[in-house]
């Protein structure tokens, strides 16, 4: 266990560092971009930092915690050791390698091409050599949470898997679809051009492949987030889960409902017909299954423990609530971000209503309220459950912890819903300086430094965060307590194989994508070979003198 | 739940379920986005389904990358002045004409025309009347009513309704015979009409009129205009300097054209309509007098 135990600590603390990091970088991009006067006012620097906040959220910080939390899910609900040690100490060295040389690229100024590095643009092959290295490293990840799920399978057969097993598995297997098609587009599209072996990009093919991933992704980062609301939830509220069955259904349908719907995500491209754009926009819409039904399980689990600890009546059950313990009110925080961040992400998917919103900085406000909002807060709790585990020393300060989320939940706030207005009012996003004495973007100036105050009290959340999880670590040893999961209500003696397993949902997965994906992949190779001249950003000096 | 073992079996409920469910979600989704989408709400009813289905998949008939550009073959007219044209027009019954030419005289007059928007063409050399209806009927000269009259005569009409006005006199003047004006073909005549028609403007290579239009002298296919209407001729030289009218053979008219000015051609004009009141002075032509006309018209 203690190997495990090392090998999930050094993940999160990555994770985190980097994390911290990032988020330096973000409240000064949020300065910089409104009418208040910025350090290093410089647009070259701007996209620099854009890129680097935004490889390191998405990719880094995301991709570092879930393995980490994905090594100490296993060990700890399978109870016994976790398989694979050794290859998961390979596999960190990989990411940690590939981070080093993305973030060296950027930070030298050789990859100012933003976190999603469409093509044509094209960053030092130094970059995308990074990101594949980082993304492939994390297949072992994936391979080391299947083979431990189907071992404890094998071992223990007709037992149902664990549901949070059950749940990382999910995520793992997730992964593996998601990542597919960025590694292809890295592969054989940016890193050949960015070697000099070809002249010409397909930058439509490009695109498709990485919308592939970039939806995915984002469930990818959900899962954790989802997998507390089902396992660690419940029990810090003193209660049981309402329904197994339920959570596994919800891991299930994330996994299919993640994956053919990318293409929402290319809504204004030109290279696709409106037929596959509405067929993949109708199919995201489906994400509403998981989403009610975890929302209704999560609510009626909290009742559970709320009536347990003596609620009464129709909402006594709420104010009987352990609202003390960090994952307790983290959760709250959470589904209250989840609900604003759902309902704007359903115009984001919208085939009609997503030109209002396409590329300004609604979107960018969007996906900081569901994923640094909703889900990040939930990583905090996370941490601060498993801490004492993995650390064998107690959490120090629980309302330090609960003033972090706090703080986190406001600042999120306070960031995002001005961010939302200004893009509805037309502000674009990616943008490094606009003109505030244009009567157009004047109107967006008080907005924007009502953002920038909230994302300051996003990093002074963030390094209470820091701090709370370094005290922890240096404090003084206490007996350890166990990592626990909620059980159910009723805890399933036997459940059906589709729903032990991935073998039916991988099917389903396979003929969906044929299905979404096929052609419009396969057209570029017979109908309209895309190819165009790449748009090299691989020196900040190609962005001086632009105005 | 023991029924429940293999995932692989279709007839177990969950796998019965997730198959079902997929392939009615794809198929409400298809129809929605490749034919309800593209058919009836994007495109509208002038789109046949198959077209609306392929545009929906991304196949649009403008998607082939586009060529370069290929202008259209163009000539000034079908009409070249061969032999084989020159005795088709040669053998053209006058009499036969006149009797096909009862529509003509509606508008272009037995002497002369009914209205000064028509030209005269009592008096008119037959080439120009054959080659005029030829590039009516062909489109090179454009007109929506002498298009459609010239489509309703064969060739053979052509020549005889040509015959039969180039044998009607009291027309337009004949081209040649007529003397020159006082004072010759001069640069220095004061009014710029007699100037233009018979000494042009060598500086700006504009030949004069004369020598085609008469008097004095002919070029095949070109029209005598001495007595034509006034705002007939007013309208046809802005008609060639603007590019509404493209038929002249070797771009002569177009080239002429575009390079006088409003008021020279208002004196042309006045010339040739024999309005010009140096001209009436100071020729003696009995074809000049005849040619006066009261205002108005």
């Amino acid at each position: 266990m203690l190997g495990t135990r090392r090998l999930a600590l050094f993940h999160y603390w990555v994770a985190f560092a980097t994390f911290l990091v990032a988020i330096v970088l973000g409240a000064w991009q949020m300065l910089m971009r409104s009418p208040l006067p910025a350090p290093l006012d410089d647009p070259a620097a701007y996209y620099a930092s854009v890129t680097l906040h935004g490889t390191a959220m998405a990719y880094v910080v995301t991709t570092f915690f879930i393995m980490g939390f994905g090594y100490a899910v296993a060990a700890t609900s399978l109870g016994r050791p976790l398989r694979g040690v050794a290859a998961a100490w390979v596999g960190f060295v990989i990411c940690l390698a590939g981070t080093v040389m993305a973030v060296a690229a950027i930070v030298t100024g050789r990859a100012s091409v933003l976190y999603t590095f469409y093509p044509p643009l094209l960053a030092s092959a130094w970059y995308y050599g990074g990101a594949f290295l980082l993304i492939a490293g994390s297949m072992i990840w994936i391979a080391v949470m299947i083979v431990n799920m189907q071992n404890w399978k094998r071992e223990n057969p007709g037992r149902p898997v664990p549901l949070p097993m059950f749940a990382i598995a999910a995520t793992a297997i997730l992964w593996a679809w998601a990542a597919s098609g960025v590694l292809i587009e890295l592969a054989c599209i940016l890193l050949p051009r960015a070697f000099g072996w070809s002249d010409l990009i397909d930058a439509e093919l490009g695109r498709t492949l990485f919308s592939v991933t970039l939806h995915a992704i984002v469930y990818f980062w959900l899962m954790p987030a989802y997998i507390a609301f089902y396992t660690l939830v419940p029990l810090a509220a003193g209660g049981r889960l309402y329904s197994d069955t339920m959570g596994r259904l919800t891991f299930i349908m994330l996994l299919v409902f993640a994956l053919p719907v990318g293409m929402h995500h290319l809504l204004a491209d030109p290279g696709h017909g409106s037929g596959f754009k509405f067929l993949q926009s109708a199919l995201t819409f489906l994400v509403v299954l998981p989403t009610l039904l975890t929302v209704f399980s999560i609510c009626a689990s909290l009742e559970v423990a709320g009536r347990v600890r003596g609620g009464r009546g129709l909402f006594g059950w709420i104010g009987a609530l352990p609202w003390k313990e960090p994952m307790v009110l983290a959760v709250g925080l959470s589904l209250v971000m989840l609900g604003l961040g759902g309902f704007g992400g359903l115009i984001n998917m919208s085939f009609a209503m997503n030109l209002m919103i396409h590329n300004t900085s609604w979107v960018t406000a969007h996906f900081h309220l569901i994923f640094g909002g909703a889900v990040v807060i939930m990583y905090f709790a996370i941490a601060y459950q498993m801490w004492p585990h993995i650390t064998g020393k107690p959490l120090r300060s629980k309302a330090l912890a609960r003033t972090q989320l706090w703080l986190w939940f406001w600042g999120m706030l306070i960031t995002t819903i001005p961010w939302h207005i200004a893009g509805l009012m037309g502000q674009p996003r990616r943008v490094a300086a606009f003109d505030y004495a244009d009567p157009l973007m004047a109107r967006m100036g008080p907005l924007v430094i009502v953002s920038v105050i909230g994302g300051l009290m996003l990093l002074v959340s963030a390094i209470l965060l820091i701090v709370v999880l370094i005290r922890s670590h240096f404090g003084e040893k206490a007996a350890e307590a166990p990592l626990r999961y909620a059980l159910a209500v009723n805890p399933p003696a036997r459940v059906p194989a589709s729903l032990n397993g991935f073998g039916l949902w991988n099917s389903i997965v396979l003929v969906l994508m044929v299905i979404a994906y096929g052609y419009p992949i396969g057209q570029f190779f017979f109908l309209k070979p895309h190819s165009v001249p790449a748009v090299e950003v691989t020196s900040q000096t190609s962005l001086e003198g632009r105005p | 739940m023991d029924h429940d073992q293999d995932a692989s079996k279709l007839h177990n409920p969950w796998p019965r379920f997730g198959w079902w469910f997929t392939a009615t979600l794809v198929i409400v989704a298809a129809v929605l986005g490749f034919v309800v989408l593209s058919r009836y709400q994007q495109n509208g009813p002038e789109l046949d389904l198959w077209t609306a289905i392929c545009r929906a998949v991304g196949i649009t008939a403008d998607g082939a990358p586009a060529g370069a550009p290929q202008p259209p073959v163009r000539t000034s007219t079908r009409i070249a002045w061969t032999a084989a044209t020159l005795s088709q027009i040669a053998s053209g019954n006058a009499k036969h004409g006149a009797s096909v030419a009862v529509t003509c005289v509606a508008c272009h007059g037995e002497r002369e025309s009914a209205s000064p928007i028509f030209p005269t063409l009592a008096g008119m050399d037959a080439t120009v009347v054959y080659k005029q209806l030829d590039d009516f009927r062909s489109g090179k000269r454009q007109s929506g009513v002498m298009s459609a009259i010239a489509k309703a005569l064969s060739e053979r009409d052509s020549a005889d309704v040509a015959a039969y006005f180039a044998t009607r006199e009291s027309g337009l003047a004949p081209i040649a015979g007529e003397p020159l004006p006082a004072g010759g073909r001069s640069l220095r005549q004061s009014d710029p009409g007699i100037r233009l028609v018979f000494a042009g403007d060598p500086e700006r290579g504009i030949p004069p009129c004369a020598a085609c239009h008469g008097p004095g002298d002919r070029k095949l296919g070109a029209p005598t205009l001495n007595g034509q209407q006034a705002a007939y001729i007013e309208s046809q030289l802005t008609a060639f300097a603007q590019g509404g009218r493209q038929n002249d053979i070797n771009q002569q008219m177009r080239g002429i054209a575009e390079q006088l000015t409003p008021d020279e051609m208002h004196a042309v004009t006045l010339y040739y309509s024999g309005r010009s009141l140096s001209r009436a002075v100071q020729t003696n032509d009995p074809a000049t007098t005849q040619a006066h006309r009261p205002e108005g018209l």
